[in-house]
């Protein structure tokens, strides 16, 4: 009796301990910084010194296994992506590509140091490359066919085919020393060379890492010398470190960005991690993946209900309702790149989106609120991971929104990954994708690509238009030339792929980073964010101030 | 006096019994409406228009709260009932004198017992299929241990009087025994059992499923609800894992009691306290 009582109580004071047993291990993490900075020496000043809230650091810093592919402070590429959202020379002084797009020849400077004091030369950007491949973690490097340093500050990569996004992928890959990369490169604080503006001086894996000011660095020296960087993955416990003052910086959501904290503010970064849905287009004639999973539903193979459903629903609301705020309107899956078409923003219509239902043969004929054709209901399921807090609360906005503005009946249903792989080529979900490379867009919308598991195109889209758009952008010599072609793909004036043409996906929201910010610290021009909230914020932290 | 003290025992077991029954159907008879996301009324503090506030889907707490307890209260009826039957089966089963069969049926008891519970709820939820079905199963066949071994040595117990004995030597068979003489003496061990069982599956099937393991997210749960509310604890909003967590408990003790008294009445050693 009294143990059942006991167990009673446990469950329902689970929330208190959960709070004061993460509180107590951030505790730990902190004192263990501060003891660090208590050892260094007592003047130092502060003002070249930041202290941040992070999630995981993840297992290794090994940029062959995928480490860093949104910019790290630690590594320097080939070329990288600036605060403009363009692409600058890093290593690289000039390259070329061939007529055919296959060979592509990169000089590179000639005074780069590892942090070991090594010279980086081409040759290690070939290992790099060699490895990388060889390691096929992350990087999808298929496509290279070798990669040879023609001496020291020459390099030259080979394709199969040609490939435009290659230069984002070489923007994605941090150059690794030949010399003394081994099996255990990137897993102990010593065993992380690379030539970037900072160097990684100590990790205590799960508590901290601290990186310093490279002094051999090649570009200008960053103002902040020295980053603390803790590790707190629970939100709450950044939280509390932010409150009582002990980090500069801290990861925050939408759900906790709302509360106040003195001495900070929030700043939002904007990013192409959106949330929209994805919506078979083909019909359901019974046929089945290879895995045996049921292909197309009959109501979204219409492009009309498509449309409906990205004009019908009112993409301000659910930022308001759904996300406090904190996101902005969504209407492809590259807004702001330079690849991006402005074409696809839509504004929304209701008449216009009951007007395509109307014209599909949709109309509620019971007065029941919800169309319907021929005896059936204008209604799906709307797939989202369950446990996903901010997709289900985007989800049930939308289907609110759909059935007051359209009589659409949507049933949000959170569903396990294993099972929405069974279903989702056959029935909508909330899906998100985020990246800096034009490579998602082939990805996305390439027939070569429809209907397999890896997310990208459950919707089973093709179109021998959009693939030849695609192609052409693909086999494009620079990647300026390719940005009017994957513009096309989007929106030609005719179809396309965004919203306005066959609305394979109906784009919803771009969610935005949010942090929590010491008043007077700038964080300087943060590029258009990927995928991920922690690594894409501190990959320009050599740019970031205090002001005096 | 006597008498008394058994009138006001039953009529205490009666109000608790309407309570649970009627948290149960108010629960079942709550129109889905009631916790549709409504976003203009997210996350109010508590009210009287909602008396536990609601979530940042502008659920009503109170109607959620509800609905999660009357689910609690099927798996805990269908889970308790299950893993009683199979305590009973197994119990008598094992007092039968076969002696291979009782050391069988003690090696399983002490397998069971042996494995951390949480674990092996987890293990076989996980295992077939999770959901509703899953939480069901992996709380009816993991609750029947202690009962088991407590029916087993109370057949023991009786099978050693002197009237089985006789029985026996007037040519009765050992299944006419068991179903005339044992089973009536069962009655009250296995309801009391049962009913002792409830708070436990409960309590179960909200741990497995706040771990997320159970119930899916749709499904209002008590599990669910309470692992929602973590994430915005540390913005404030207390009242969401406050109120259906007390509820969940006072159900729980409301079981308890229920289980408590029921063995006072009907329990021959302490019906007469």
């Amino acid at each position: 009796m009294k143990n059942r009582r006991k167990a009673a109580l446990v469950l329902l004071c689970a929330a208190a301990l959960t709070i004061t047993g993460c509180s107590g291990s951030s505790d730990s993490g902190t004192s263990l910084a501060q003891k660090e900075e208590a050892g260094k020496s007592a003047g130092s000043e502060a003002a070249s010194e930041v202290t941040i809230g992070f999630t995981s650091e993840g297992d290794s810093f090994d940029p062959c296994t995928g480490f860093g592919y949104t910019g790290s402070p630690l590594y320097s590429n080939l070329v990288k992506v600036n605060g403009e959202n363009q692409l600058e020379n890093d290593l690289a002084v000039s390259y070329t590509v061939s007529e055919d797009g296959l060979v592509w020849t990169f000089k590179i400077r000639d005074d780069v140091k590892f942090t070991n004091g090594e010279p980086l030369k081409a040759s290690d950007v070939a290992f790099t490359f060699h490895t990388t491949k060889e390691k096929a973690t992350y990087m999808d490097l298929t496509m290279l066919e070798s990669c040879t340093a023609v001496d020291d500050t020459t390099v030259e990569f080979k394709l199969s085919k040609p490939c435009v996004t290659f230069i984002y992928t070489i923007a994605q890959l941090g150059i690794v020393p030949e010399s003394v990369y081994s099996d255990q490169f990137g897993l102990e604080a010593d065993q992380v060379v690379g030539s970037g503006p900072y160097k990684l001086v100590q990790w205590d894996k799960g508590q901290q890492f601290i990186l310093e000011a490279n002094e051999e660095y090649y570009g200008e020296q960053p103002q902040i010398e020295r980053a603390i960087v803790l590790i707190q993955e629970e939100e709450d416990v950044r939280l509390v470190a932010a409150q009582a003052g002990e980090v500069d910086i801290a990861l925050t959501s939408a759900t906790l960005a709302a509360t106040e904290i003195e001495g900070m503010h929030v700043e939002e970064a904007e990013s192409v991690d959106n949330r929209g849905i994805t919506l078979p287009t083909v019909p359901d004639t019974g046929k089945v993946t290879e895995d045996g999973y049921k292909i197309g539903n009959n109501i979204t193979c219409d492009v009309n209900v498509r449309k409906a459903l990205s004009y019908g629903i009112d993409r301000e609301k659910i930022i308001t309702e759904a996300l406090n705020g904190y996101a902005a309107p969504a209407y492809s899956e590259c807004d702001g790149m330079p690849w991006w078409n402005e074409a696809c923003v839509i504004e929304t219509d209701i008449d216009y989106a009951v007007a395509l239902l109307e014209e599909s043969g949709w109309i509620d004929t019971d007065g029941d609120g919800i169309r319907e054709k021929n005896g059936e209901e204008l209604a799906f399921h709307l797939m989202y991971f369950a446990g996903d807090s901010m997709r289900q609360a985007v989800a049930m906005s939308v289907a609110n929104q759909a059935k007051e503005n359209m009589g659409f009946a949507i049933t949000v249903e959170g569903v396990s990954a294993d099972d929405t792989v069974k279903r989702m080529f056959s029935e909508p979900m909330i899906m998100g994708w985020g990246s800096d490379s034009p490579m998602t867009s082939y990805m996305l919308y390439h027939s070569s690509n429809a209907g397999k598991t890896d997310f990208y195109n459950p919707e089973f889209y093709t179109s021998e238009k959009t693939d030849a758009y695609l192609d052409a952008a693909m086999n494009s010599i620079s990647i300026e030339d390719s940005y009017e072609w994957w513009q096309k793909a989007q929106w030609d004036g005719e179809t396309g792929t965004s919203m306005k043409g066959e609305a394979p996906w109906a784009f919803y929201v771009n969610m935005t980073h949010l942090y929590f910010v010491k008043d007077g610290l700038d964080i300087g021009k943060q590029r258009i964010h990927a995928h991920g909230q922690a690594w894409p914020l501190i990959a320009n932290l050599a740019e970031w101030t205090w002001e005096a | 006096m006597n008498l008394n003290r058994r009138t006001k025992m039953i009529v205490f077991v009666g109000v608790i019994f309407a309570v649970l029954a009627a948290v149960y159907l108010a629960g079942l008879f709550i129109s889905d409406d009631f916790i549709a996301a409504d976003f203009s009324q997210k996350g109010l503090k508590p009210s009287w228009e909602h008396p536990f506030g609601t979530d940042m889907l502008g659920r009503d707490m109170l109607a959620r709260t509800m609905k999660g307890l009357s689910v609690s209260i099927i798996v805990g009826t269908v889970a308790s009932t299950v893993s009683a039957v199979i305590a009973l089966i197994v119990g008598v089963a094992a007092a039968s004198g076969v002696s291979w069969l009782d050391h069988f049926v003690n090696w399983m008891i002490d397998l069971v017992m042996g494995i951390p519970h949480t674990v092996l709820l987890i293990l076989i939820s996980f295992a077939c299929g999770k959901g509703l079905k899953g939480v069901l199963i992996g709380v009816a066949i993991t609750h029947w241990t202690g009962l088991a071994r407590i029916i087993r040595s109370e057949v023991l117990q009786i099978r050693s009087q002197q009237y089985i004995e006789v029985s026996r030597k007037l040519g009765h068979s050992s299944r006419w025994i068991t179903v005339h003489h044992i089973l009536p003496h069962m009655v009250p061990q296995f309801l009391i059992g049962l009913i002792l069982m409830f708070p436990h599956a409960i309590m179960h099937e909200s741990s497995l499923t706040f771990l997320g393991f159970g119930l899916p997210p749709e499904q209002p749960a008590i599990g669910i609800i309470l692992s929602e509310s973590m994430q915005y604890l540390s913005a404030g909003m207390w009242w969401l894992a406050f109120f259906p967590g007390l509820m969940l408990v006072i159900i729980v003790l409301l079981f308890d009691r229920l289980g408590e008294n029921l063995k006072k009445i009907m329990d021959p050693y302490s019906a007469h306290e």
